[in-house]
């Protein structure tokens, strides 16, 4: 009998399109998934798929217009190895952190505080900061001052009683709820540091997870719970293995990638050392 | 069929910027710089008569005649066409009413099958959940369009295409747009009847975010909020342009919408073949003044139709049917009878 993690690999092998992968199996090949893919199976045609597709201006992503969808920049620079494309990877990461926006009475939140958006020149929410800070606390450790404030983003937004929502902790006064998913990337991002914060956002975690199964949510909280040595990780890999049985996570190359890297070896690439 | 109506494929597929947008730095719009009609009339021919139908609907059990009944009163031609339903499945919250019901979806299917249609896909693009197996399995969804044998397409993750803007009340200029929709024939917007933190309301033409790509405009899809949330509200349904509306008001939800608000059973279903035209009548059986949301009341002007004397009602009145919708303080200014607003109502997560 094969292991989750190689049947795993296996439906993300096949997912492949050419040398890179897209959203969906077969798909025209996109950034993220193709970033994700190269973590979990170390693969180097993707790893050139990504050099050749990299912005002038060192950002990956799909571009319409004045719309930029640069948040893939962060999984692209995890997933180079070190040289001149990661490198550029992660100077993009370090010019294009979101703008400063005031807060209010609606949104209230740390105005000082900058983060990462989805795309430039928007507000900084939860998972795309997580991700960008994962990136340069693992590529670029000496980006002090971005790293402090994403981590600062993450202890502003932290939901009342702990976890993470999208963006915001409160909305037109009413407070956010945490969900599983955006929980777990933002304790990824959050690794070593923010040690309340984190333990709260654990305590969430561990007994959420049940509640919101998916193979996004399970795959980021298995990558968390096996990163920090959480006991009942055990369970929501058979979790995760039951649901990738029953519904393939629906097709989508992501989750497979992320289930894939939470499963296996290249789990110990997104470690954060202190 | 409309005359003013023009083949959904081909206004897509078209190749001219509309002639009246502007090229503006950065995301936000200067209101003050869009021209008096940001749109491309080559393309929006003048609104014409619409046709709304309110039904009467107590439960989400046996809604298939219902929704026969109701498609066929609003005109609608599905035969030999291929139809994408869009239903709104935002987040999965089992203590309210967030989503369109599943049943409603799966009825539709059937519906649509009886009337013709060559093809039917159900489509959605959570702007909230990114997960979203855990959306649809957990709601239901997936269950319900088994037992139907109908498709499901992650809006989010599907092939896209990239797509001119023929409207310019944003300065987006163009959108991706997921493939099912571009090809389908018929697009049906099937929004939940709710109240919006942000837009007041959230109709068939909000409920058109669903079909931009999250992995592009983001979870939320915060670069249409920061573009001007009204006015991306008109762009994106201008661009998608759904033929056909169904309102799910069988169980709506009021207050803090569209996640954490409060279901409110109003037993009612919308159909329209003009997405004005159907908000303005659902936004009316809320106890809205639909001219006071923005969204409605631009999208009035070349878009769709906007005067109720234009918009042929169909089965229950509008007047008699009327549930008010508990609206957050910030929005009371948009109730029917209210005194109307000096202040601007654009506003979003930041």
């Amino acid at each position: 009998m094969t292991t989750l993690h190689a049947r795993l690999s296996d439906a993300l092998a096949r997912a492949r399109a050419g040398e890179a992968f897209g959203p969906r199996p077969g798909s025209p090949a996109e950034a993220e998934p193709t970033a994700l893919a190269a973590i979990a199976l170390e693969d180097e045609a993707a790893i050139a798929w990504l050099e050749g597709h990299q912005h002038p201006d060192g950002g990956f992503g799909l571009r319409s217009g004045i719309v930029r969808s640069d948040a893939s920049t962060s999984v692209a620079a995890i997933a180079l190895p070190s040289g001149h494309a990661r490198e550029r990877a992660l100077d993009h990461l370090v010019a294009n952190r979101a703008p400063k926006v005031p807060s209010n009475p609606d949104t209230p939140h740390d105005p000082n505080t900058r983060g990462w958006g989805w795309t430039p020149d928007t507000f900084g929410w939860v998972e795309p900061t997580a991700r960008a800070l994962l990136a340069l606390r693992l590529g670029r450790p000496s980006a002090t001052p971005q790293i402090d404030d994403g981590l600062a983003v993450l202890a502003d937004r932290e939901c009342v009683g702990g976890g993470w929502n999208y963006g915001n902790r409160e909305v037109l006064g009413f407070d956010l709820p945490p969900y599983v998913q955006t929980t777990a990337i933002a304790l990824l991002g959050a690794q070593g540091s923010l040690p309340d914060q984190s333990e709260r956002g654990l305590t969430y975690l561990g007994s959420a997870w049940p509640n919101e199964p998916g193979g996004l949510s399970l795959a980021l909280t298995l990558a968390v719970f096996r990163l920090l040595q959480v006991g009942t990780a055990d369970a929501v890999e058979a979790r995760l293995g039951r649901d990738f049985e029953t519904h393939a996570f629906l097709g989508d190359v992501v989750s497979t990638a992320w289930a894939a890297i939470a499963t296996g070896p290249a789990l110990e690439r997104l470690r954060v050392v202190a | 069929m409309s005359p003013r109506r023009i083949p959904r494929r081909e206004v897509l597929r078209g190749a001219a910027i509309a002639s009246a947008g502007v090229a503006l730095g950065g995301v936000g719009v200067n209101l003050l710089l869009r021209p008096d009609r940001p749109w491309d009339a080559s393309v929006f021919a003048a609104p014409g008569r619409a046709r709304v139908a309110v039904v009467h609907a107590s439960s989400y059990e046996g809604l298939e005649a219902i929704v026969l009944d109701g498609l066929r009163a609003v005109g609608a031609d599905l035969s030999g066409r291929s139809v994408l339903l869009k239903p709104n499945l935002v987040e999965y919250d089992a203590s309210t009413a967030i989503n369109t019901d599943p049943r409603l979806v799966a009825a539709t299917v059937l519906a649509a099958r009886r009337l013709g249609a060559r093809s039917v896909v159900v489509g959605e693009g959570p702007g909230h959940r990114r997960d979203l197996e855990y959306v649809v399995t957990a709601s239901g969804l997936l269950d319900v369009l088994t037992a139907v044998d109908a498709p499901f397409v992650d809006l989010n993750t599907a092939a896209i295409v990239r797509q001119p803007l023929h409207s310019s009340f944003t300065s987006l200029g163009e959108l991706w747009l997921p493939a099912p929709v571009v090809e389908a024939d018929v697009v049906v917007s099937m929004p939940k009847m709710k109240t919006h933190h942000w837009a007041g309301a959230t109709l068939s033409m909000k409920n058109c975010f669903g079909c931009v790509p999250g992995r592009i405009y983001g979870w939320p899809k915060n670069v249409l909020h920061w573009a001007g949330l009204n006015e991306a509200i008109v762009d994106v349904a201008a661009g998608v342009r759904p033929e056909l509306q169904i309102v799910d008001g069988i169980v709506g939800m009021e207050g803090n919408g569209p996640i954490q608000g409060t279901p409110v059973r109003a037993g009612l279903l919308v159909f329209g073949n003009d997405p004005v035209a159907t908000d303005v009548t659902a936004a009316s059986l809320m106890g809205l003044d639909p001219m006071r949301l923005p969204s409605i009341a631009e999208a009035a002007r070349f878009l769709g139709q906007g005067d109720p004397s234009e918009i042929t009602q169909l089965g229950e009145p509008v007047a008699s049917n009327v549930h008010r919708f508990e609206v957050l303080p910030r929005f009371a200014s948009l109730e029917a009878g209210s005194a109307p607003s000096s202040g601007s109502l654009e506003g979003g997560p930041a």
